[in-house]
């Protein structure tokens, strides 16, 4: 049973970096419909950034406030310059345009910082919280602690603000909040500005478990996927909870299901997206949009 | 036409894309007046009140209080203080009807005024009041028209846009609306322009009125006149009153 539990303790950790970039998904999907496939390489870039700042000498915490920063103007410029063009066009070229993103933003990161990979430092001290037979390292609890503000202050930023509520508006109709005097081109990268933001959060909390290099959230994206897909893709608090509960299972396959192992484990989020597609696509916590006429 | 010219289209062509549905209209419509735009489906009427709020392309001029909105975006007309309340209302669904009410005044500023306008339309629609928590998309129809209204209002507007109001409404609903919408307009001053098939009752609340055929105006004059000219009536609004 502890064996059990301490799994499940792993893979809340996990599953709390998978929350965080599903989360930036989720961000820019509820304001634009767009699927950003190049959200992970946003915040790989974030995180060389921020590694930047430490290697310039700053402070942890200082590095990381500014590679936020940083980000959001970086992503409400994106959507201004990249994604504003093909706002309105089918789907299917802004999902290209995405990919086109992708592609760019991983090769400039190689180009600037080399493919070779880097040590990132781990905010949180080593060692772990013995209780029970449990233990649980810190780092695991940082990240958890840190996934819960960030919710946290999106909640109070979608509920309890002016803003917050414009941008819900823009979300739920476009065309009504124009007539209601909402600046819906600012209000999309904000959208744009706040995913990059959190998917910045997401990269420094993944880098020093893996290391810095120009592909590290390639994985950390399918899993973000599933975890956005299970949640429902219009629901910042499902795609928490799916990312959780991905990283539960992800583990939990890992240690019990003798033939998964550590190898095949990679395949249990897309087993997940499989069976949420088709047995309730609107995921988890995803609405079913109910309406009287 | 009114001496005052609060409103002043002039020339008007408006369309989407390739398409052009106005041609060439011209109306005026006086301070704190009710006008009703009246002609059978098609004739553009939705399309001259998506002209004035910006929605489509526009050709020609807009006057309104000395400002020229054509060619400027919805939000920038809306900054203006004109409220329109599209056809099907634009309701924000999934938000909670205070939440609705609220996006209405999104861009003044000062709290105060903003929970004095709550109460002020709570006191034209009570129902609304009861309703404060629960999700746009779960009213009835004529409570939505109600929330729609309602969401204009909280911008304080000096022109009040209203596409087909009673579109989906039991009639009752629909005359308490029309009486709704001439309080404001007696007791704000609030210019008012409706688009409507249910000619009766525009006429009935309505000082002017302008009838739409193929995107040009065929028809203006008073309220009364319009609706006394049997001929005309029939003739354009396609049934007896």
């Amino acid at each position: 049973m502890t064996g059990f539990l301490q799994q499940v303790i792993e893979g809340l950790g996990a599953g709390a970096i998978y929350a965080s970039l599903a989360l930036a998904l989720v961000l820019i999907y509820q304001f634009t419909g767009i699927v950003n496939f190049a959200q992970g390489e946003l915040a790989m870039f974030s995180t060389y950034i921020a590694w930047q700042f430490t290697a310039a000498g700053l402070p942890f915490w200082l590095a990381l406030a500014l590679a936020l920063a940083v980000s959001f103007a970086g992503g409400m410029l994106i959507e201004r310059v990249v994604i504003r063009p093909v706002e309105g066009a089918p789907e299917l070229t802004v999902v290209i345009v995405t990919v086109g993103l992708f592609i760019f933003v991983n090769a400039a990161a190689g180009w600037i910082w080399t493919f070779l990979i880097k040590d990132f430092p781990n905010p949180f001290p080593g060692g772990a919280l013995e209780a029970g037979g449990l233990s649980v390292g810190y780092s695991t609890l940082g990240v958890l602690a840190v996934v819960g503000v960030v919710m946290g202050l999106l909640y109070l930023l979608f509920q309890h603000t002016k803003i917050g509520l414009g941008m819900r508006a823009v979300a739920a109709n476009p065309a009504s909040a124009r007539l209601v005097g909402i600046r819906v081109g600012w209000m999309l990268a904000l959208g744009w500005g706040l995913a990059a933001t959190v998917g910045a959060v997401s990269g420094t909390l993944v880098a020093p478990l893996l290391f810095l290099e120009p592909n590290m959230m390639g994985g950390v994206l399918i899993y973000a996927f599933a975890a956005a897909t299970l949640g429902g893709f219009d629901s910042p608090g499902g795609a928490v909870a799916g990312g959780l509960i991905v990283g539960v299972a992800e583990t939990l396959a890992g240690a019990y299901v003798g033939f998964i192992g550590s190898d095949l484990k990679v395949g249990v989020p897309l087993v997940i997206i499989l069976f949420v597609l088709l047995l309730r696509p609107q995921g988890l916590f995803g609405r079913a949009v109910v309406e009287r006429a | 036409m009114s001496a005052e010219g609060f409103l002043t289209i002039s020339d008007l062509n408006a369309g989407y894309g390739d398409a052009r549905v106005l041609h060439g209209v011209n109306l005026s419509v006086g301070r704190g007046e009710i006008c009703a735009i009246l002609g059978p489906n098609g004739a553009g009427k939705t399309t001259l009140m998506r002209a004035l709020s910006g929605m489509v392309w526009v050709r020609g001029s807009i006057g309104f209080d000395g400002a020229d909105l054509a060619r400027r975006s919805p939000d920038t007309i809306a900054r203006r203080g004109v409220a329109h309340v599209p056809e099907g209302r634009g309701t924000f669904m999934p938000l909670t009807v205070e939440e609705n009410l609220r996006l209405g005044a999104f861009t003044r500023r000062g709290r105060g005024t903003v929970e004095a306008d709550l109460e002020r339309i709570y006191t034209y629609f009570p129902v609304l009041k009861t309703r404060l928590r629960q999700v746009a998309g779960s009213l009835s129809g004529g409570e939505q028209q109600m929330l729609a209204i309602g969401r204009a209002l909280m911008s304080r507007p000096r022109l009040l846009l209203l596409d087909e109001p009673s579109l989906g409404l039991a009639p009752l609903v629909t005359r308490e609306l029309f009486r709704i919408v001439r309080t404001v307009n007696e007791q704000e001053r609030t210019t008012v322009v409706v688009v409507e098939q249910n000619a009766h009752l525009a006429l009935g609340i309505a000082q002017q009125a302008h009838v739409l055929e193929s995107g040009r105006i065929v028809l203006s004059g008073t309220a009364d006149r319009i609706l006394q000219d049997e001929k005309v009536v029939q003739s354009y609004l396609g049934y007896r009153v």
